[in-house]
């Protein structure tokens, strides 16, 4: 039967195409034309942020906004004697590590607190129904409006500021980690049943790891809230921190300080974000690798 | 004494092959689902059927006909609301591991390497580190996936999942395999060549197999026995046909065409 299939003969164009094929493996350099260049992805983003930070110099150094918009050389100076100079007996670096500090303290207690939580609330049905509806009435209620009773309680020191944060990031990790078991494909469930195993191997070898990713997700939820809600709590009251610089800056008039603590701020988030990206990828390796952060 | 009960279902046929001891058989399975409450949904009507040691028998039917629901009471993953499962003599209540089940959707682990997952029925019944590797590389160079041991999931092709699907329900040592609709995601060239590496695993790893498929094709191809059931809910058994082609079979054959033909024209599939 298989002689009446006929082979594919190596002539004509077949050689060519094969020829092609050999080039595009080994990565054989393309003559680079101009075309070429301004097409091409990182040129555009290189042309896109120097276009930007030229209109925004051209518009800080005009009279545009009467001197309440700093340019970006203003900024990187201001900034430059920030490392240096100290404010309110910090150094920029005292400020970066003030806020990240609280962040990372109340992201960490309210992980290791709603993570479990909504683990135990997927998969009992008892303790869910009786944590759920408590839980659904501060589910919608937004983590900035503990700002007041917060500060009532626990006063304008740490614990105020590390409540709010706990207060905003517990919200998301708790879903995250419910959502995630609840969202299981029943059928790997009975695979672990068919091998022979029992409920507890069911938890351990498929609840847990087929969570991670959705645990994860949260993660990344609640870093970016915990930087909110620590923002909020340094505006309305505080001694240290990016949020105290900001406002420091607005009441000195002194726009520089304020958009630097802006572009700051970003930065440092967009710091602590990758780090849970890694850890990510440390405990999940199986996971497909996504296209930007 | 038990052919009494097997006397109230017309299909079967009996008397032939007694040699064997049955290694499955189905009394007069019924399957009631319940759902929202009150909506009764008869799936399954009276299915009485025995497995030979070692047969390959293939439940064909086409889509919402309850075949899967009765793999799955085989498997003891659902309990039928009437009759029984008995393997070898003894009733069928829980899901074990003598009997492997292939789903579908694969259902890997995807958070495991390919190693990984063919070794995790040995490793949840306790099987020391050193011997289930050596049990599942075995099976994993069965169906033919050496060099692929610490792949995840999401790195191999439809095809080699369900092949690792198979590895895994093999290295759990079950004597009966169970396959649900194993093939049904493929593509058709694939297909058939998992057609034909199943018949080969089969041939090296000789167990009772029960292969459920909507493909006619399949199922002759691979079939000792095919019992077919009825084109709508709820699933009764139509008729049970003997495939006694010679091994390996060609699609192309006359009697393989013949035999399809009869299939075809017998299933009453109404739209």
């Amino acid at each position: 039967m298989s002689a009446m299939i006929k082979q594919p003969t190596n002539s004509g164009t077949g050689d060519r195409a094969i020829a092609n094929e050999v080039q595009e493996a080994v990565g054989e350099k393309k003559p680079m034309t101009i075309y070429r260049v301004i097409t091409n992805e990182y040129f555009l983003y290189c042309v896109s942020t120097v276009t930007f930070l030229l209109v925004w110099q051209v518009i800080g150094q005009s009279d545009m906004f009467k001197g309440a918009l700093a340019s970006p050389v203003q900024v990187v100076l201001r900034f430059d004697r920030m490392l240096t100079d100290t404010l309110a007996g910090l150094t920029l670096w005292g400020h970066i590590w003030a806020s990240t500090s609280r962040v990372l303290i109340g992201f960490a207690l309210a992980s290791a607190f709603a993570i479990p939580i909504g683990l135990f609330m997927a998969l009992n049905p008892y303790v869910d129904a009786i944590i759920k509806p408590v839980f659904d009435i501060f589910k919608p209620m937004p983590p900035i409006a503990w700002v007041s009773i917060a500060i009532l309680w626990f006063g304008i020191g740490e614990p105020s500021k590390i409540f709010i944060i706990v207060i905003g990031t517990f919200v998301p990790c708790l879903l995250n980690a419910y959502t995630g078991i609840r969202l299981i494909e029943p059928e790997l469930y009975d695979v672990v049943k068919v091998l022979g195993g029992n409920r507890r191997d069911e938890i351990i070898q498929v609840s847990f790891p087929a969570s991670f990713p959705a645990i994860f997700a949260g993660l990344q939820i609640s870093l970016s809230n915990a930087w909110t809600c620590v923002l909020a709590a340094e505006l309305v009251a505080s001694r240290s921190g990016l949020g105290f610089i900001i406002v420091q800056g607005m009441k000195m008039s002194d726009t520089s300080l304020v958009i630097g603590g802006m572009v700051i701020i970003a930065i440092v988030a967009w710091t602590t974000s990758l780090l849970v990206i890694i850890l990510e990828k440390l405990v999940c390796p199986w996971k497909r690798k996504l296209e930007g952060f | 004494m038990k052919s009494a009960d097997y006397a109230s279902s017309q299909y079967i046929c009996l008397e032939r092959d007694n040699m064997n001891t049955p290694k499955i058989v189905c009394q007069n399975i019924s399957k009631i689902f319940i759902q929202k409450g009150t909506q009764r949904v008869h799936v399954l009507q009276d299915i009485s059927l025995e497995v030979r040691d070692n047969e390959f028998l293939v439940i064909l039917g086409p889509g919402q006909c309850g075949k899967s629901t009765l793999l799955r009471i085989i498997a003891g993953l659902e309990t039928p609301s009437e009759g029984t499962v008995l393997l070898d003599g003894q009733t069928v209540t829980k899901p074990g591991p003598d009997r492997g089940l292939v789903f579908q959707s694969y259902m890997l682990f995807a958070w495991r390497t390919v190693m990984g997952n063919v070794e995790m029925g040995p490793k949840l019944n306790g099987v020391p580190k050193a011997e289930r590797r050596k049990i599942a590389q075995h099976y994993i160079n069965l169906v033919g996936l050496q060099k692929f041991e610490n792949h995840y999931p999401h790195q191999l092709s439809g095809g080699m999942k369900q092949r690792v699907g198979i590895a895994r329900a093999y290295a759990n040592g079950p004597q009966v395999m169970l396959l649900d609709e194993p093939f049904g995601q493929l593509d058709a060239q694939t297909r058939i060549f998992m057609e034909q590496e199943t018949e080969r695993i089969w041939q090296t790893e000789k167990r009772t197999v029960l292969f459920v498929t909507n493909n006619i094709d399949e199922a002759i191809f691979l079939a000792d026995r095919i019992v077919s059931l009825e084109g709508k809910l709820p699933g009764r058994m139509a008729s049970v046909y003997d495939i006694d082609l010679p091994r390996p079979r060609e699609h192309t054959d006359m009697k393989f065409l013949h035999l399809r033909q009869m299939i075809t024209d017998a299933s009453t599939l109404t739209l």
